[in-house]
């Protein structure tokens, strides 16, 4: 019989630095993908029009926000998927002391 | 080379690769005073999930999100899309209102309220009427096919389909008036309807059906943020050590800890039972396979192993281990809060039961916060219960002043994008606009359009007055005309009002003459 109860192999956790490159870093690669697809197709100031007709936005700004838009996406999906391949153990932890 | 020793084990091949799949949980049926609550919470959620696209308001659906028309009812209220900031301010209430009930009274929405629970309990509901209780379950899996599992089996996944289909067809509901859905089923059905009603029953079977709790475990980040909001005060789960170890089982007769000499257990003595009983559990525990044993696995403690106890030394826990069976994410409770733990508080109605029979008092595991488990005072009003309650309050409050005060009409202009301006005859000068009026109302109304503007710039054609149907967009072009030597910009205001003067929009512009 197995025993389960025995606590298995967590990694430690992982550096600040990489944690953030592992987060930062495929979704700057993702956000820069479909930035290009995206604009290849879709004229930003066509964009603009359809939506806020009264602002004023050159091409390169709206290439701009398109990209950083992506990347917000992206890298809210890498700190999501992150956040859930965390091991158990990061998370049960006993409740902190009062003060 | 140093001659460090490499601790090389085998991993044995008894399904225990530590890339096992994971095993099934059979949770035991209980009744008690949190269950009936979880029964009133699925008929009351699930019922309204069930029952309001049927409902009737004003002679149109009560709930229905017309996405082609680009408009939400929901019974007297109507959204537009530019009522979007409504949408998003009800999605931050909706955050709160968990932040602000989780630090008071822990996970209540994974307990009671999430669909993933809610659903899954009816699954499971149906489960046990095909199939049987905990331990049928279990022993159908292991035997062979027969006749018997056949007919078990299907029955189950035939009432799993007709309900997920059902919730499916539901769901396309609030999107497509169900009366007109329900008249052209299935074959009249468009395509994309068809997509999502299957779509939609198969998440469902899916995720109720087969993927349960490790919906909870793997897949739900507020599993994993819920702790930022928890502190000693917060109501949990819980099970009371003092009270409970060194668990054993024992003849009956002997009285609960609580009227014998021996008394609650000095609590570094009782979590450090628990510890160990956690690293070497007894065969009765090691049956159940309870997960969430790294919640006491502190890195670099070792735990040895308990030693025999006396009869008279026993705590009230009898390790039936039936908190264990009847958990439905299967972790053992008496290792302490543990992210698994959904707080659906079968544990507390099992564990009542098995003490009543005992004759011990109830509550050996409660619903109770960390504090009073470790006999302090607790506290409900702390600075973060204020903290959210103040801004879920104001948000609550805004929000309904916002939805109240929304102006029934909306007024947009759109300048000309081909030419700035236009030179006509009589050495007049015209700009051209579009004007588009909303009428949010759902009755006909009618506008008056006019113009505040310096100089002599004119709306040709003078003030109008237009009739808006209930609900229609209208979309008028205007010019205004001027004097040519009205120069560069100037700023005008179409005015838009409702004849009942109910309601007014003044929406700025531009009017350009010739530079220079």
């Amino acid at each position: 019989m197995t025993d389960f109860t025995e606590p298995r192999f967590d990694h430690p956790p992982r550096s600040m630095s990489q944690r953030l490159g592992a987060i930062l870093w495929p979704s700057f690669f993702s956000a820069g993908v479909a930035t290009m697809v995206f604009f290849a197709f879709v004229d930003p100031l066509a964009l603009r029009d359809m939506t806020f007709p009264e602002v004023s936005v050159t091409r390169e700004l709206g290439y701009t926000i398109g990209f950083f838009m992506f990347w917000l996406a992206t890298a809210g999906s890498s700190l999501f998927t992150w956040i859930l391949l965390r091991p158990a153990a990061r998370f049960n932890k006993p409740l902190p002391p009062e003060k | 080379m140093s001659s460090k020793h490499i601790p090389v084990e085998l991993v044995d091949a008894g399904g225990n690769s530590f890339y096992a799949s994971e095993r099934k949980i059979y949770p035991r049926d209980v009744s008690g005073r949190f269950q009936t609550w979880r029964k009133i919470a699925v008929v009351v959620l699930l019922g309204m999930f069930y029952v309001f696209p049927w409902l009737r308001w004003d002679g149109r659906q009560a709930v229905l999100f017309d996405l082609p028309a680009r408009k939400f009812y929901i019974f007297w209220l109507n959204f537009w899309p530019q009522d979007f900031v409504f949408l998003a301010m009800l999605l931050m209430i909706a955050g709160l209102a968990l932040f602000f009930f989780t630090t008071i009274a822990g996970r209540l929405w994974c307990g009671y309220a999430c669909p993933q629970t809610v659903w899954t309990e009816v699954f499971l509901w149906m489960e046990q009427w095909t199939e049987g209780d905990r331990g049928r379950r279990m022993k159908l899996d292991a035997a062979p096919w027969s006749r018997d599992k056949l007919l078990r089996k299907g029955s189950k996944h035939a009432l799993w389909l007709l309900f997920a289909l059902w919730t499916g067809f539901t769901f396309v509901g609030f999107f497509t008036p169900i009366t007109q859905l329900a008249a052209r089923a299935p074959f009249e059905w468009g395509g994309w309807e068809t997509f999502w009603v299957l779509f939609y029953a198969l998440a469902t079977w899916g995720n109720a059906g087969f993927l349960r709790e490790q919906v909870c475990k793997y897949m739900c980040p507020y599993a994993r943020f819920q702790s930022a909001m928890f502190d000693r005060n917060t109501l949990i789960i819980a099970y009371d050590p003092m009270r409970g170890e060194p668990r054993g089982p024992r003849k009956r007769g002997m009285d609960s800890v609580l009227e014998r000499a021996r008394g609650l257990l000095e609590q570094s003595t009782a979590y450090d039972y628990v510890f160990r009983a956690a690293h070497h559990p007894t065969a009765a525990d090691a049956a159940v396979q309870a997960r969430g044993g790294t919640a006491i696995a502190d890195v670099g403690l070792k735990a040895e192993p308990l030693p025999k106890f006396e009869t008279e030394q026993l705590g009230d826990c009898i390790d039936c281990t039936i908190c264990v069976q009847v958990c439905p994410t299967g972790i053992d409770i008496r290792n302490g809060l543990q992210y698994e733990c959904i707080a659906c508080g079968a544990c507390i109605d099992a564990c009542d039961e098995v003490m009543d029979k005992m004759g011990y008092p109830l509550g050996l595991i409660r619903y109770s916060t960390q504090n009073a488990i470790d006999g302090k005072p607790t506290r409900v009003l702390r600075p973060r219960v204020f903290v959210y309650g103040l801004l879920l309050l104001s948000l609550c409050v805004g929000w309904m002043w916002g939805v109240g005060h929304r102006s029934p009409l909306i007024a947009e202009v759109l300048r000309d994008r081909n030419a700035l301006y236009r030179v006509v005859a009589d050495d007049q000068v015209e700009n051209s606009y579009t004007l588009k009026i909303v009428n949010k109302e759902v009755k006909a109304q009618q506008y008056r359009i006019s113009l505040l503007a310096p100089h002599d710039i004119e709306l040709s054609g003078g003030s109008r007055i237009v009739d808006a149907a209930a609900e229609e967009v209208l979309t008028l072009p205007l010019t205004l005309s001027a004097d040519d030597d009205v120069e560069g910009k100037n700023k005008v205001t179409f005015v838009v009002e409702s004849i009942d003067g109910q309601a007014r929009q003044e929406v700025p512009s531009s009017f350009f003459g010739p530079v220079e």
